[in-house]
Formats: structure tokens, sequence, C-alpha cells
């Protein structure tokens, strides 16, 4: 039995029962999703691990950015946009009309392609989401500004200016100020959509480095377009295509000896 | 072959190409060296052994242009799945052909000086080693060319029959030496050869391994078929 402290809903047991237990963050059951007629995902269905990074790859208009955007109910915004199915995170169908929106972005964080800083100052981008979810008082307050700049390595950079416009900062930089806002408000999972395809190749490096750290607390789900990434950074790789899923592995096994052929094609560059 | 389609980028395909035929253009001339140090073996040919130290210098030059090429495949592609395979199976086999260049012309060098000694030794032990161990080598090339993980196996399998030669060899040659003083400086150069024999059987496995590896991503067992009983029969009685 799980207890009611632990955060996430599913756990797999070996086939053998005494294999060591993977916990799983998001549990993927049948998922389909249209886009108005277009039906964009397949009976999607696969496990996120906890405290892993699942990077999700595929050529443009496979699906994973899509399914991305389900685990935070994106696709909520626009009219004609349905999912069906069950994505699974803590006990919930996170898919049910009743779950809080606001609840359920707090807790499933998103970081998208071009860095997305508020018009405010460093300190109030990450204040802001703070306070919708919790009071704190001041002291409080500066203090998780503090640990979660520390976190994403912008503290050094940007303790003497907290006050100063966020949109200052360089790309790099706002990239890693967004990830802050989005751990801020405590999340168990992050969502990645193409974090560093703006950026150049030392940010680019501090994001992976930082996606490395942060796994050790929080289930990290990342697409990308940047194979070498996905072979750097994650520990399971899923591989789609035309909105549906191919192969799941661990990045290893994906990137030295997948088993399928359309996988193998894709990932040497033989694909279209 | 490994793959049906091509790379979309043609330049990483001819990349790629290059460093098969440079492998392939490497296997045939050691290839021709084991040839011609089985001539030496079997026909006391000078020429011969002189024309395998001579193609030596061109193995290794091929071997440090795949080497230069493998770099720049690897740091300027960022080869994966079967391609990362190849390439770096490519890198080991070279280097697998390079050693048995050497010993084939260390072998024919040998196997002259054995020749022109007074000793009355038959060579006919070393001959049929020898065969059996360049029709090993030949179909391990073929193997590489082909990216033939069957017949990789076959060869695999093969290399017993190698080990067991060796030790026959070496219990002949021991007779020898113990029969008439004046046959061992002859049988030391013979057992040499015997030994390099054996080393060629044992590269030529190491690059069946490696061809099964690069086509199927599965290794092949770590226990190789060798003629292991009779070789540690061997070392317990020497």
């Amino acid at each position: 039995m799980m207890s009611a402290s632990m955060p996430f809903t599913e756990h797999l047991t070996g086939s053998s029962g005494d294999e060591p237990v993977q916990e799983v963050a998001l549990a993927v059951r049948g998922v389909n999703f249209y886009y108005g007629s277009h039906h964009a995902l397949h009976d999607i269905s696969l496990d996120f691990p906890a405290r892993c990074v699942t990077a999700m790859i595929g050529p443009s208009g496979c699906g994973k950015s899509t399914l991305l955007r389900i685990f935070n109910k994106m696709y909520d915004l626009y009219p004609g946009q349905r999912a069906t199915g069950e994505v699974m995170f803590d006990g919930r169908n996170i898919l049910d009309d009743s779950i809080s929106l606001d609840m359920l972005r707090a807790r499933i964080g998103m970081v998208f392609q071009k860095p997305t800083p508020f018009p405010m100052s460093i300190y109030e981008n990450i204040a802001f989401g703070v306070r919708l979810h919790e009071k704190l008082s001041r002291t409080a307050m500066d203090e998780r500004v503090q640990d979660v700049l520390t976190r994403v390595a912008l503290w050094n950079e940007v303790r003497d200016r907290l006050h100063a416009p966020a949109t200052g900062l360089s790309g790099g930089q706002q990239q890693r100020l967004c990830i802050a806002r989005s751990i801020a408000t405590r999340p168990e999972v992050l969502l990645l959509d193409e974090p560093t395809s703006a950026l150049d190749p030392i940010s680019t490096a501090r994001i992976e480095e930082l996606l490395d750290e942060l796994k050790e607390e929080f289930t990290i789900v990342v697409v990308t377009h940047n194979m070498q990434q996905a072979a750097r950074c994650a520990d399971q790789v899923a591989f789609f295509y035309l909105g549906r899923l191919v192969e799941m592995d661990t990045a290893d096994r994906i990137f030295t000896n997948p088993r399928q052929k359309q996988t193998q094609d894709y990932i040497t560059g033989r694909f279209g | 072959m490994p793959h049906e389609r091509s790379h979309i980028v043609s330049s990483y395909e001819q990349e790629l190409d290059q460093l098969r035929a440079m492998v392939a253009q490497m296997g045939h001339i050691v290839e021709e060296q084991v040839s011609l140090a089985l001539l030496a073996i079997a026909e006391h040919d000078e020429a011969a052994a002189d024309e395998a130290t001579r193609r030596d210098p061109e193995v290794d030059e091929l071997e440090r242009d795949v080497e230069t090429l493998v770099i720049r495949l690897l740091a300027l592609r960022s080869p994966m799945g079967a391609d990362l395979r190849e390439i770096v199976a490519a890198l080991k086999i070279t280097g697998d052909l390079e050693r048995i260049g050497d010993y084939a012309a260390s072998i024919a060098r040998k196997a002259i000086k054995a020749a022109s000694s007074e000793a009355q030794i038959s060579f006919s032990g070393l001959r049929s080693m020898c065969r059996l161990v360049r029709d090993n080598l030949s179909r391990t090339v073929e193997a590489v060319i082909q990216h033939d993980p069957n017949m990789a196996m076959e060869v695999w399998h093969a290399d017993r029959g190698v080990d067991e030669h060796y030790v026959a060899l070496f219990r002949e040659l021991v007779t020898y030496m113990m029969e008439d003083a004046r046959n061992i400086r002859a049988c030391t150069e013979l057992l040499f050869i015997a030994k390099n024999l054996e080393r060629i059987g044992d590269h030529a496995t190491n690059m069946a391994e490696r061809v099964f590896y690069s086509v199927t991503g599965e290794n092949l067992p770590p226990e190789r078929p060798r003629g292991e009983n009779s070789m540690r029969k061997l070392n317990r009685e020497i």
C-alpha cells in the first residue's frame, strides 16, 4: 500500500515479483488526441518513471509535443482539441474535467522552447507563481527565491539585481529563470519543450547539467529534436512517429541498438 | 547489408563507404601477407617472404588513415545506432588486421630462417595450420566486407581447429628437440611461427566478434569455443 504522503500513484512490479520496483510518476494509458477532426495521437500507452529524465524524440508532427501538452492540459485553452484515455497522476486521471487546472499546473510545471519571462523583475518572476498557491512571509519568500535561483545556478549571476527586469537577462539566463519559476511551486513533474533550441552551447550545457541535478527530485519529461541532447540527458527515450509510440527504452539501448527499424532509421539519419 | 536506406546526408554515406573500402583494402592486403607467409612455409619461397614484409608499411598507413577517418566521423557526424557500432568496429578491426600483418611478416621471415638450418624437420603440420588460419582469415575478411553475422559466427567457431593444431604442433616440435639438440634452433623458430599463427587465429576471432556485434548489436558469448581443454592440458604438461 502506498502512504498518502507519497507523491506518485502507481508502482510497477517486476515480472518475478522481487525485482526492484520502479516508481511511476505519469502513467499514460490508451491516450488519443484530436485537433478537431485530425487524429494526432493514436492509442499511446507508456510510463514515465519517477525521478528520471525521459526524452521524447521524433520528426516534426509525430505527436511528441502534443503528448507533452496533454500532461498539463494546455489543450484546454483551445476549443476543438480533445484527449481521450487516461493519464494517471497521483491517483487521478488528469484528463478528467474535475481536475483543477491551477493545481495541476503547479504540480506539473512547463518550460517552453523560447524563454518566457514575465515583464517584471527577476524576483517577481518567481514570487508571482508562488503567491498563487502559498502564503509565505517576506523572509520565507526571499528564501524560496534564493533557493530556486541557486538550484538553477543563476543566483551568483543575479543576486545583485534581483529587482531588475528579467527581460534584461541573456537568453540562457532567461531560460534558467523560467526553470527556476517552474520549480518554485515545488512541482513533481517538470515538462520541457525544446528547452535549449534557442540557446548557445554553453547555456545548453548549463541547462543539461541542471536537468541532471533536478532529476534527483523531479520527474522530467523533455521534448527535443536534438538527439545528442537526448543521448546526453535522458535515462529513457521514447520515439514517436506519425502519432504513434514506436519504441521506448533506455537511452543507451535506443542510441546503440534500437529494436525497431523505424527508430534505427531515424537516429542514424536515414529517415524519409 | 545492414541498411536498406541511405543517409539523408549523402556526404556522410560517402564517408562511411570510404571507411568500408579502406577496411576491405586492408583486409585483402593482410590476407595476401598471410598467403605469402604460407608460401614461405610451404615452399621456402624467399621472394614471398620479402614481399610479406614489404607490404607491412601499406597496412600501417591504412590503419592510421582509418583512425583519422573514424575520429573525423565521430566528431563531425555524431553517429548513432548501427552506424556507431560499425564505425567503432572498423577502428578495432583495423587494429586486429595491423597485428595480423605484423605476425604474417614475422612468420615469413622465421620460416626462411628455419628452412635454411640443417635440421631435418617436417613443415607439414605448420603448413596445414597456416592453411587453416589463412582460410579462416579469408572468411573473416569476407564477413567484414559483407557485414555477415552468420559467416562471422562460423569463423568464430572454427578457431577451435587452429588451437588444436597449435597444441599438436607444440608436442611435435618438443619431441624433435628432445630427439636431437641440433634441432632446437630451427624448432624454436617453428614454435614462434606456430604461436604467431595461433595469435592470428585469435585476432580473426576478435574481428568475427566485432562484425557480429556491429551488425546485430548483440555480443557473442564471452567464452570462446577454442580448444581450451587441450590448451590447459598442454599448459599443465609444460
